[in-house]
């Protein structure tokens, strides 16, 4: 037991709203559940060791306005959070025709309805800091997206934690049957901040979800979430999740193919920057036939910093005809870098197609010396040779605006990461 | 030395084969052609003994056996042979092994001694130039990273190897382009002897030109609809199979 | 005649180590008194008790690893018997007719000439005259060459000095709960040594161990080759291998010195008994082999049946330029289960390791890779390539693969790959198209997907190797 966990279940047991009942098993579990160790199979390479005994105020003394992070031409709808709290005034949003999004703490009958639909109906039950939130987080969104409506305006949750604060925050995402939108979640946490961001979302018969994860954290930051999604028939999903890593940067996503012939494709890149830490465990579940998924994630390992990845893709008995793919490749940057991978295999239906990959490699002297004998600099070849790697990756986002964003930023972490 | 008699067959409940009727005498040729979906390639199948495809009624008798009654590979075995319209690939297995396997089955049966390493080696090289594959094709997996062509010329190749008694081509010709028909077309019409007979299933004429057949038959609808001799081809390519509507409804 | 038959047995006995005058088999139960009395019977110098007792008092402080998901009873381990004495003469067979027949129409099947299978069956020696004498030549062309090859009770008796100087220091006695108890109550096993320089000129195998004739619950076996030599070993065998006893708990140490070479291959045919059950066989084995400069350790396996089994065959590769590779067949049918992999650990610079691992998982058995490959921050321009691949046959089957891929040394490259694949029914129609009949189409699409691996073990072994997986895939088709 952690005196930080013994903390989390006091607190709990004084949040009282609609979502109690739920709120009431989880915490009901967490009091039986070991604080996990190094011997803990899900946390082997993550050590929890900074968090156990951590006691945060869940409040700042210090108003710090921070606002959400511009990014020209993305045009979205923003919902911030900043320390756990809205600061953005949900009613008074102008939103398209179909869409709606309510506060998770001001929700009213009919919402709270639909909301208990998704919450805690597709994130895996035994995720310890899941648990965590199911019992403390009290703020977070629920956005409905209705049938058949297609939504041009990217929605981006922020969430921004600052130095020295604990908070806890939800999003619940439905999408109806043919509804199409894109969805952002925008986590930065700064200092020595805490914060545990769960995201649910339940896709209708062929909706289409445009997804991003950004968890750019500075490096003191604690910061352990997921992004679970749920397929219906035919729908298709499109997540894009990048992380820095941090002190404790953890991030779990996991797929569910509740429906036939939907179609996953998940790309996730971190760039770590010198002694950060970033996990990021995802886990495919193929459960019925028909469906696919394609998983690439890629990664850049700076001097004493540590990645770890674990992929597993799950194919039951009569997920007959599935396809699934998943290839994680890594490069280390210097001799303190560290990485650990563990993509598994777990396959009980025979007339499927599945493959796994995992590298480890380094750039090749014969590429740097290309580029260097066409009068580049060897510093330079490096950033692009190494940088090209990730690049593909950014490319294939199909939001424009972030990618554009996205690129000189990691462009710029890069170059802090060459030793 | 092929008699099929009022042949039924269906594929997950759905009825493709509805009464089918033909009888081929060793050394002939016969075609079938038709439109997609009248059950051309389904009759393939049936003859060979695909699980998925079951005859629900009617009879065949192959050289006096009651070839319905027998597994796959003992029809194989007794002389029929199948050139696949999508022959499958089998990585790890090369095509010299399995030729030898299938060579060295074949001739057991008919109670042939077993060809020496030196006498197979032979064959295979002068089947490989017969249809314009090179002899290290041999080494790779059966079908690996084959093209559209050399998986056809592969099927055929096998059957100049096996030496079979009944040879049913599935579309040998469809995503070939001249050259390679041609290839095709030789090398089944080397192997016309006298007593081996060929059910040739062709969408388009072309081949035709190439393989003259004895007989035309054109299955629609699950049933030969008209039968004739080679200029029946010409015909349908003159006017298609559109006519087959008016045809059947004048039967009807 | 009779006579010299008769001083060929009392020469096999005269190490002595079995004694009529004692009970055959100790009574259930361990403690410091029963290794003791093991000690005693293999009469072994004071030091090797002391090494045991140790081993056995750290074995006592720990904790059986949790296997809660190979779903077994837990193992009492006071209910086994620690020692029982090789089958005397009396109590063997005395002819092949005495033998179960199933046991010869599987020799017959997997070609294994007459009088290896009287010797396989342990028919009582007057009929095995032939394979004394084989054995005989077999010795003495290894005596030329320096090579010692021995049951490693006759080693500690022997050849005390080079077998203190390597036992344990692979495998420590305190590595793992089985690892602990084994140091303390093996009895049986291979001791080589090859001097520097020498290969050595044929392939050991433990068919001519015939001393030791018991299929050892608790065996240990030690092979050093010394500086610039080589040598191939061989365990276990095609033929079934029956077994009463329920827990085996196997340690396999290699010590490959500077330039040298060490191949290890098992063939293992687990005796399916009937079709139902998971035999209740436990086989637990630590194999592992340290590589110095230079070196390079081969493990090549091939396994069917029905124990479960926790082997994962490691190499340390601690010399730079080390070399080490795994070779892994696992065929499951039934409701068997297969649990194995290996570890490669790379210390030195330039070291490199290959993986090449087939499951083929029948029926309703179930087929798991568990790897470990760990780059460690020293192990400078160290390269890794990896190959999983699964083939399923049937719907009712499961394959898994858990590859830990570990790495400090921004140098190192390791590339891992898995794939899972099926005997599909086109492929199936096609070879039965032409005509080929279905047990036939398996086996041969099962040799193609085994190749990589039946390539590396010793040419007999792979004949073998290729009839013993058709008879196991025999009827689990269809």
């Amino acid at each position: 037991m952690s005196q930080w966990l013994a903390n989390v279940i006091d607190r709990a047991s004084s949040v009282s709203d609609w979502l109690s009942p739920a709120r009431q098993e989880a915490l009901t579990r967490l009091k039986t559940t070991s604080w996990p160790t190094r011997r803990t199979e899900e946390w082997r390479y993550t050590s929890l060791h900074a968090l156990a005994n951590l006691t945060l105020p869940e409040t700042s003394t210090v108003k710090v306005m921070a606002e959400a992070p511009v990014v020209a031409g993305l045009n979205s709808i923003d919902i911030v959070f900043v320390d756990g709290q809205p600061t953005t005034d949900i009613t008074s949003l102008s939103l398209p025709a179909g869409v709606t999004i309510h506060s998770l703490a001001t929700a009213d009958e009919a919402v709270q309805q639909q909301a208990q639909q998704v919450f805690n109906q597709v994130k895996p039950d035994a995720h310890l800091f899941g648990m965590v939130n199911d019992a403390l987080a009290q703020q977070g969104v629920f956005i409905d997206i209705a049938e058949g409506v297609q939504v041009e305006q990217p929605i981006r949750v922020v969430n921004l934690v600052s130095d020295g604060v604990e908070s806890h925050n939800r999003v619940l995402v439905r999408l109806g049957d043919k509804a199409q939108t894109t969805i952002i979640e925008h986590g930065a946490g700064q200092g020595g901040s805490m914060n545990t961001a769960f995201a649910e979302y339940v896709l209708g018969t062929e909706a289409k979800l445009e997804h991003y994860r950004f968890a750019l954290h500075g490096e003191e930051a604690i910061h352990i979430g997921g992004s679970h999604f749920k397929m219906g028939e035919s729908s298709r999903l499109n997540s894009t999740i990048v992380g820095y890593g941090s002190q404790i940067s953890r991030i779990d996503t996991d797929v569910v193919h509740a429906a036939e012939h939907a179609l996953a494709k998940m790309n996730c890149i971190y760039l770590l920057a010198p002694k950060e830490h970033f996990d990021l465990h995802s886990v495919i579940e193929h459960v019925v036939p028909n469906g696919t998924t394609e998983q690439n994630a890629r990664g850049i390992v700076g001097d004493k910093a540590r990645a770890v990845f674990s992929g597993r893709i799950h194919i039951h008995r009569d997920a007959q005809k599935t396809l699934a793919e998943l290839h994680n490749r890594n490069l280390l940057m210097s001799r303190g870098a560290q990485i650990s991978t563990t993509p598994a295999l777990e396959i009980y239906a025979d007339d499927v197609q599945c493959a796994h990959g995992a590298t480890i490699a380094e750039i090749a002297e014969e590429d740097l010396y290309y580029l260097q004998a066409r009068g580049i600099s060897r510093k330079d070849a490096l950033i692009m040779l190494n940088f090209g790697f990730i690049q593909e990756l950014v490319s294939q986002m199909p939001n424009k605006a972030l990618a554009a964003w996205l690129e000189p930023l990691l462009r710029e972490r890069f170059a802090t990461m060459e030793s | 030395m092929l008699s099929i008699k009022d042949l039924h067959a269906s594929i997950e409940g759905n009825e493709i084969l509805k009464g089918l009727n033909l009888n081929v005498k060793p050394g002939e040729v016969h075609a079938i052609m038709g439109p997609n979906g009248a059950g051309k390639s389904t009759l393939g199948y049936v003859l060979s003994g695909r699980e998925e495809y079951e005859a629900t009624s009617g009879k065949v008798e192959f050289q006096e056996r009651d070839l319905l009654e027998l597994e796959v590979d003992e029809r194989a075995r007794a002389g029929l042979f199948l050139a696949f319209q999508y022959p499958v690939e089998i990585p790890g297995v090369s095509n010299m092994e399995f030729l030898k396997e299938s060579v060295s089955a074949a001739r057991k049966e008919r109670g042939q001694d077993p060809l020496t390493a030196a006498e197979f080696l032979r064959k295979a090289k002068a089947a490989c130039e017969q249809v314009n594959l090179p002899l290290d094709f041999l080494k790779r997996g059966v079908n690996e990273g084959f093209s559209g062509g050399e998986k056809k010329r592969n099927e055929i190749m096998q059957m100049i190897m096996l030496e079979p008694t009944l040879c049913i081509l599935d579309e040998s010709d469809s995503g070939l382009d001249i050259d390679a028909l041609k290839v095709v077309a030789d090398g089944v019409n080397s192997q016309r002897d006298g007593k081996r007979s060929f059910i040739v299933i062709t969408h388009y004429q072309r081949l035709l030109d190439f393989i003259k057949p004895d007989f035309v038959h054109i299955l629609a609808d699950g049933k030969i609809a008209k039968s004739g001799g080679p200029e029946l081809a010409k015909e349908v390519e003159a006017s298609g199979y559109a006519w087959l509507e008016d045809h059947e409804e004048t039967n009807a | 005649m009779s006579e010299q038959i008769d001083q060929a047995i009392s020469r096999e006995y005269e190490a002595g180590f079995v004694s009529d005058i004692e009970s055959d088999t100790f009574e259930p139960g361990l403690d410091e008194d029963v290794i003791r009395r093991i000690s005693e019977m293999k009469e072994e110098p004071e030091w090797m008790l002391e090494w045991r007792l140790q081993a056995f008092r750290s074995w006592q402080k720990m904790t059986e690893p949790d296997w809660a998901h190979l779903g077994y009873e837990p193992i009492d381990y006071q209910k086994i018997s620690y020692y029982s004495a090789p089958k005397s003469m009396k109590d063997r067979p005395k002819s092949l007719a005495e033998v179960d027949p199933e046991l010869i129409r599987t020799y017959e099947k997997l070609g294994i000439p007459l009088h290896e299978q009287e010797m396989l069956a342990g028919v009582a020696v007057d009929v095995v005259f032939d394979s004394v004498s084989v054995v005989t030549t077999f010795r003495e062309k290894l005596a030329e060459a320096g090579v010692i090859f021995c049951p490693i009770s006759e080693a500690i008796r022997k050849y005390p000095e080079l077998v203190k100087k390597y036992l344990g220091t692979v495998v420590p006695r305190t590595d793992n709960f089985f690892a602990a108890l084994n140091s303390a109550v093996f009895t049986d096993g291979s001791f080589v040594y090859i001097p520097k320089g020498v290969r050595c000129p044929m392939e050991l195998s433990t068919y001519f161990r015939i001393n030791e004739l018991n299929t050892g619950q608790f065996e240990r076996t030690l092979i050093v080759a010394e500086e610039g030599s080589y040598v191939s070993y061989l365990e276990g065998c095609t033929a079934p291998q029956r077994d009463e006893n329920q827990l085996h708990a196997a340690v396999v140490e290699l010590v490959a010195l500077d330039d040298s070479e060490i191949k290890y291959s098992t063939v293992q045919n687990w005796y399916p008994g009937d079709e139902n059950g998971v035999g209740g066989i436990f086989n637990f084995v630590t194999k592992r082999g340290v590589a110095e400069k230079n070196a390079k350790i081969s493990w090549t396996q091939v396994e069917t049946g029905s124990a479960i089994t926790w082997k994962y065959p490691s190499c340390i590769l601690r010399g730079d330029n080390s070399v080490g590779e795994f070779y892994s067949v696992a065929l499951t049918r039934s409701r068997q289960q297969a649990d194995t992999g290996t570890k490669m650990i790379h210390l030195g610079k330039n070291t490199t390791s290959t993986i090449i691992s087939k499951g083929i998982s029948a029926g309703n058995s179930s087929n798991t890779y568990r790897g470990l490959v760990k780059m460690g921050p020293n192990a400078d321009g160290a390269r890794n390539f990896t190959e999983c691949d699964s083939l399923l046959i049937g719907d009712t089957c499961a394959a898994h693969t858990f590859p830990y891929i570990e790495s400090a040394n921004p140098t190192a490259i390791v590339e891992h790959e898995a794939t899972t694949s099926t005997v599909s029914d086109d492929q199936l129609f096609l070879c039965q198209q032409r005509g080929l009949d279905i047990e036939k189409a398996i086996s041969m699409i099962v040799n193609g997907f085994c190749k990589e691996v039946f390539k590396e073990l010793p040419m007999e072994f792979a004949v073998e190797a290729g009839k013993l997986l058709e008879i196991s895939l025999e009827g689990s088709v269809g």
